[in-house]
């Protein structure tokens, strides 16, 4: 049962998405429902699989063999992608309603969606390598979707990033295999404990390599270029499921190399740390400057990224005491998924009646309209960490784990700065998020309406789509009160995959001492959103409040460093490369000149453009005239062969 | 029985002779003709193939002997059967397509009398015993596609001509020089697994040698546009489309990389070479190529022009995974040879029908032109796809094999072409993508008009077109049989 499960879950989906364009040309109707029905029977499957774990090897595909598995963290994030897939499908009707192109989108989303399932239900690195692959390849239809510069020239960043993320995770892999001689996250463990030691730094150095590779995909500093750019552009069902979903893959892959291959390195967790904390940290501050709404919630993605990677990196630090880091870091990758949908469809729907992102169009937009500012508000204090709401309940754990690591410390007398300051830039990048999402909240629902603002004539949001992220944004509530019967059972389920230690009784949530973190971040939330938001990000003027763009236009990893490094590469590769090929050139024109010098009845054409000496009287057979060069050239070489016989044999 | 190996070389030849003395008027008769003998050809290439496959040892065919030690004489082994296979699968299916393809082009006996003669000197390639007979066939090869190249018989066409017969006969030349020494300092030119060196002769001057070989890698090389020999190449990308997809990207170029194949694991042997200045000298090339080769192809905006670089750099994967010198290595590389045959030509396909039916050869023209030639385009996604190494299609289980016989080497300067097949295959998906990103996002102002009369071709091009998607992709699912095949040749143990 589990391995038609499996595979039913992998290849439908790649079946489905080639039928997208016959069910097209029965008609538009018939399309849009097969969109939906496909989500609908993956969601089905994978539930199914929650009561189904097993295995699956296909040993002659793709030479080394596919496999896959079902259980614990593999079923929780296929459910959740397919969960996902079917709440984009159904805003997904109203958005293309009048788009050109849309069978090609939901043909990409067909076979992203069997990719992604791949990537998350995949027992060795070579399957998850294949399939995480082709998720960066199909999904890049989503972001060059628009058609317009700005979509190919995101595109060009996301493609860029993905190819050479998956190249160092193609090098990180080979590394692996040579080094252990298997790619199955079971046998992993004992293969790395009869490692010698002289050998760790190998493994190190292949561990940095697929760091580098998963964390392109999720948007790690400094490979998250792509993040910023791509959101604004794609449509909005694609932007929820590419930072709901697509950079979890990336994270799915560091969690497993850090849970399987390099359980107790102190560099590798070092290294996790560090980049987690700058992204979080980049990630909030980037959001608070941006006046884009998608941008600024992509760059919250990024944040939140960060938030999750310093889960892992505790994981490691805690050691056998890490089940509550595990549980953080698993409940806020399914929290942020769920969150990042119902904010991204929410901006979807606002698009869709404004045609505009930037905050200053959209001012007091949602004044009238308490459905929508109702779900958005939800959306926003679960990613804030309000209590009541399932992002509390992960941020909490998350923060406890990084306040236990630091009574550990204490309790052995080791030095704690280190760790102390990271849970502060924690608790403030906490409060970050609280002022931005404050910021875009106040900016489309509360203040005074823009003057130049389009109205649509029509409803503004259709039952279907109303129903996905009003759905979704129950769940968050849901999730919030009652964690013991929901989240902590995911988490349980879960983290067994993480091979995450014991629990000790019942965590409490909602104790006074894990409040106080949450409030202190609503604190600091309140504090920059009334210091800075308010005076230095925007100014009051009669008809109401201008955001203005403050983030210095120059600055631009991208733009700064990596694409003129790339230019001048190029440059200097092909003036090399030009230089070099020129010499087999010259040799040849050279030596023709010297042969040709004085027969008659053929020229050397003065200027080299046609490189070749051709043969005056055109009536004669080419060959005939100029065989005689090749012929010579064939005779040198016989007669240096036949002499060095001579006067050695 | 042993003749069998020789009937579909000999055939074919008086075949194609006998085209361009009969010159059938009719067209009917003729593209009958065509195809019968092609299809005669590959049919008793395979019948030998399946033979040799059966037979314990495989029986050598002496067609003319000389002395003792020369001798023009045939004999199918585990390497022979990869590309022999490669070629006789390929060629009916683009006889097919050229067929139609031609008609607009004119001189047709001439030009495919002389494309079914290749075909049997090919098979000549692929199934010689010694060293002499594939340096005959090679010289017949340069000779016999010369026509194919300067068909159009325009300046460019005569030009890349000339280019084409100088660059390949003064590489002969130079491997003529490696087969004599492999004559004075070997036991004999017959092919033999592991090298043919008399070690006690070849003690003392082994610097000479390797000097030598050197120059018979560059000398073989230059068919294989290693850098920098392989200017021709691109030029000659002015032939027939036909021409350039089964020449220029799988018969003649893979001739070459196949003779380097016997020079290294059949002539000088690995244990002679491995670890060698000589090793690392032509490793370097074959790297410094897969860099320069996609770096150009970026830089290219004719279509077909960028195809040829991108075979440039493919093809030094294919020389890079035999320089490796262990078995791995020539795993590696016959994996590489019959998925890039597979995946280039189907883009050279596709590229002659996008410039057949539109006119446009510049990338930056194909605005657009995705929507109106779905099949075409569709099929040149897929292959580029491939080619770039998606997994899990072909070209990903070309350069998997590779990478990781480069690791398996423990050779650090191994590890420098681990690092160029990257940087390669970044560069693969650039030039690559920015050939039909456009095609399929169009950006800015289309003209439909022009774009409306433009549409795929005819079934007789689409079907081998779709064949060979649909070949690249299930050889590379179910690649596991045709890599369990390529190791027993690589060990000998077939």
């Amino acid at each position: 049962m589990s391995s038609f499960l499996l595979l039913f879950l992998v290849f439908f989906p790649f079946l489905a998405a080639y039928f997208v364009y016959p069910m097209r040309r029965r008609g538009r109707e018939y399309r849009n429902l097969y969109v939906r029905i496909i989500p609908g029977v993956e969601i089905f499957a994978a539930l199914l699989l929650l009561f189904a774990p097993g295995t699956v090897v296909l040993p002659q595909l793709c030479g080394l063999g596919l496999r896959f598995e079902a259980g614990s963290l593999h079923t929780t994030m296929a459910v959740l992608a397919a969960f996902l897939w079917l709440m984009t499908a159904l805003p997904s009707k109203e958005y293309f309603a009048d788009r050109e192109g849309v069978n090609r989108y939901y043909c990409a989303w067909m076979m992203t969606l069997g990719a992604l399932m791949g990537v998350f239900l995949a027992a060795d690195f070579f399957t998850l390598f294949i399939f995480f692959e082709i998720m960066s390849f199909a999904s890049y239809v989503w972001v060059a979707q628009n058609e317009n510069p700005d979509a190919l020239r995101a595109g060009q960043t996301y493609l860029a990033v993905a190819v050479f993320g998956g190249m160092m995770l193609l090098v990180g892999l080979l590394m692996l295999d040579h080094l252990l001689g298997s790619l199955v996250f079971r046998e992993l463990p004992a293969l790395v404990a009869a490692l010698e030691d002289g050998r760790r730094g190998e493994l190190l150095a292949a561990g940095l390599f697929c760091l580098t590779g998963f964390g392109a995909k999720a948007g790690m500093v400094p490979l998250h270029i792509w993040l910023p750019k791509a959101h604004p552009v794609a449509p909005a069902p694609a932007s929820a499921l590419l930072s709901g979903i697509l950079t979890k893959s990336g994270i799915f892959g560091i969690l497993i190399i850090s849970r399987y291959l390099l359980f107790s390195s102190v560099e590798w967790n070092g290294v996790l740390l560090l980049s987690g904390t700058v992204t979080m940290v980049l990630g909030a501050v980037l959001a608070l400057f941006s006046v884009n709404l998608k941008r600024a919630l992509a760059c919250s993605s990024m944040s939140q990224i960060g938030f999750i990677l310093i889960g892992v990196a505790m994981q490691g630090y805690l050691g056998e005491d890490n089940v509550l880091a595990a549980w953080g870091t698993v409940l806020h990758m399914v929290n942020h998924g769920l969150i990042k949908l119902v904010l991204f469809v929410s901006a979807g729907v606002i698009y869709l009646a404004t045609h505009a992102l930037d905050l200053n169009e959209l001012r007091g937009w949602g004044r009238n309209k308490p459905a929508l500012k109702a779900i958005f508000f939800v959306g926003a204090a679960a990613i804030v960490g309000v209590p009541g709401t399932s992002g509390y309940i992960s941020k909490t754990l998350l923060h406890e784990s990084i306040v236990e690591y630091v009574h550990h410390l204490e309790d052995i007398g080791r030095f704690a700065a280190g760790f102390q300051t990271v849970e502060w830039l924690f608790l403030i990048s906490g409060g970050l998020t609280a002022a931005y999402m404050t910021k875009l909240f106040a900016a489309i629902f509360v203040e005074k309406r823009a003057e130049k603002q389009r109205f649509s004539a029509r409803e503004y949001m259709t039952p279907a789509t109303g129903l996905a992220v009003g759905l979704t944004a129950c769940l968050l509530v849901v999730f919030g009160l009652t964690p013991w019967v929901s989240m902590q059972v995911i988490a349980e389920r879960s983290s067994v995959f993480l091979r995450a230690g014991e629990s000790h009784g019942i965590f409490r949530y909602f104790s006074w001492v894990n409040m106080q973190g949450a409030l202190i971040s609503l604190c600091i939330g309140a504090a920059v959103y009334l210091l800075i938001v308010r005076t230095v990000l925007c100014r009051r003027t009669a008809e109401g409040t201008v955001y203005l763009e403050r983030w210095p236009r120059g600055l631009d990893l991208e733009e700064l460093v990596y694409r003129p490094a790339v230019k001048g590469l190029a440059f200097l590769g092909a003036m090399c490369a030009r230089t070099a090929a020129g010499l087999g050139d010259f040799l040849v024109v050279a030596g023709e000149k010297l042969l040709y010098l004085k027969a008659p009845g053929i020229f050397v054409p003065k200027k080299n453009e046609n490189f070749g000496v051709y043969a005056r009287k055109p009536k004669r057979f080419l060959i005939g005239e100029t065989f005689a060069f090749d012929l010579t050239l064939a005779g040198i070489g016989l007669v240096g062969a036949l002499t060095y016989i001579f006067f050695t044999g | 029985m042993q003749w069998l190996q020789a009937l579909p070389i000999l055939i074919s030849v008086v075949l194609g002779i006998g085209l361009t003395i009969l010159q059938p008027g009719e067209r009917k008769v003729r593209n009958a003709y065509i195809m019968g003998s092609v299809m005669l050809t590959a049919g008793l290439s395979f019948a030998a193939i399946i033979a040799a496959g059966m037979a314990d040892t495989a029986p050598a065919c002496t067609l003319v002997r000389f002395s003792s030690e020369f001798s023009i004489s045939l004999r199918i082994d585990g390497c022979s059967m990869v590309y022999g296979a490669i070629v006789s699968a390929l060629w009916p299916l683009i006889t097919l397509y050229s067929l139609d393809y031609m008609s607009h082009e004119g001189h047709e006996s001439r030009f495919f009398g002389f494309w079914i003669a290749s075909f049997g000197v090919v098979l000549g390639i692929a199934f010689a015993e010694d060293f002499l007979t594939l340096y005959l066939f090679y010289e017949l090869l340069t000779l016999v596609t010369l026509p194919l190249v300067m068909h159009f018989m325009d300046e460019k066409a005569r030009y890349a001509g000339r280019k084409y017969v100088v660059y390949s006969l003064a590489g002969a030349a130079f491997a003529f020089i490696g087969i004599v020494f492999l004559l004075r300092y070997g036991t004999t030119l017959d092919f033999t697994y592991g090298g043919v060196l008399d070690l006690a002769k070849a003690a003392g001057n082994e610097t000479t040698l390797w000097a030598v070989f050197v120059l018979t890698f560059f000398g073989f090389g230059v068919k294989a546009a290693i850098f920098p020999f392989g200017a021709w190449l691109p030029d000659a990308s002015v032939a027939p489309t036909p021409v350039s997809a089964l020449l220029h990207a799988v018969a003649v170029v893979k001739a070459g990389a196949f003779a380097v194949l016997r020079l290294i694991y059949f002539g000088f042997g690995t244990d002679f070479l491995r670890g060698s200045w000589a090793q690392y000298a032509v490793m370097t090339a074959a790297i410094l190529t897969i860099i320069y080769g996609a770096a150009r192809a970026l830089r290219t905006p004719h279509l077909k022009r960028r195809l040829a670089f991108s075979t440039v750099s493919n093809l030094s994967y294919i020389l890079f995974s035999l320089t490796l010198m262990t078995p791995a290595g020539l795993v590696g590389a016959l994996a590489h040879m019959v998925y890039h045959a597979v995946v280039k030509i189907t883009m050279f396909c596709c590229a002659g029908s996008i410039i057949q039916k539109s006119g446009r050869e510049y990338i930056y023209e194909f605005e657009g032109l995705g929507r109106r030639m779905p099949v075409v385009f569709g099929t040149f996604t897929v292959s580029a796809f491939a080619l770039i190494g998606v997994p899990p299609l072909g070209g990903f289980v070309g350069k998997w094999m590779i990478c990781t016989a480069a690791v398996l080497s423990e050779d650090p300067w191994a590890y420098f072409g681990i690092g160029a097949l990257i940087l390669s295959t970044l560069l693969t998906t650039l030039y690559m993508m920015t050939i039909f990103v456009r095609a399929w996002f169009p950006v800015g102002t289309v003209d439909h008009e022009a774009l409306s009369k433009i549409h795929d071709p005819g079934p007789a091009m689409t079907i081998p077109l779709m064949v060979l998607a649909a070949a690249g992709i299930v050889l590379a699912l179910f690649s596991a049989p045709l890599i369990e095949f390529l190791q027993a040749v690589s060990l000998n143990t077939l």
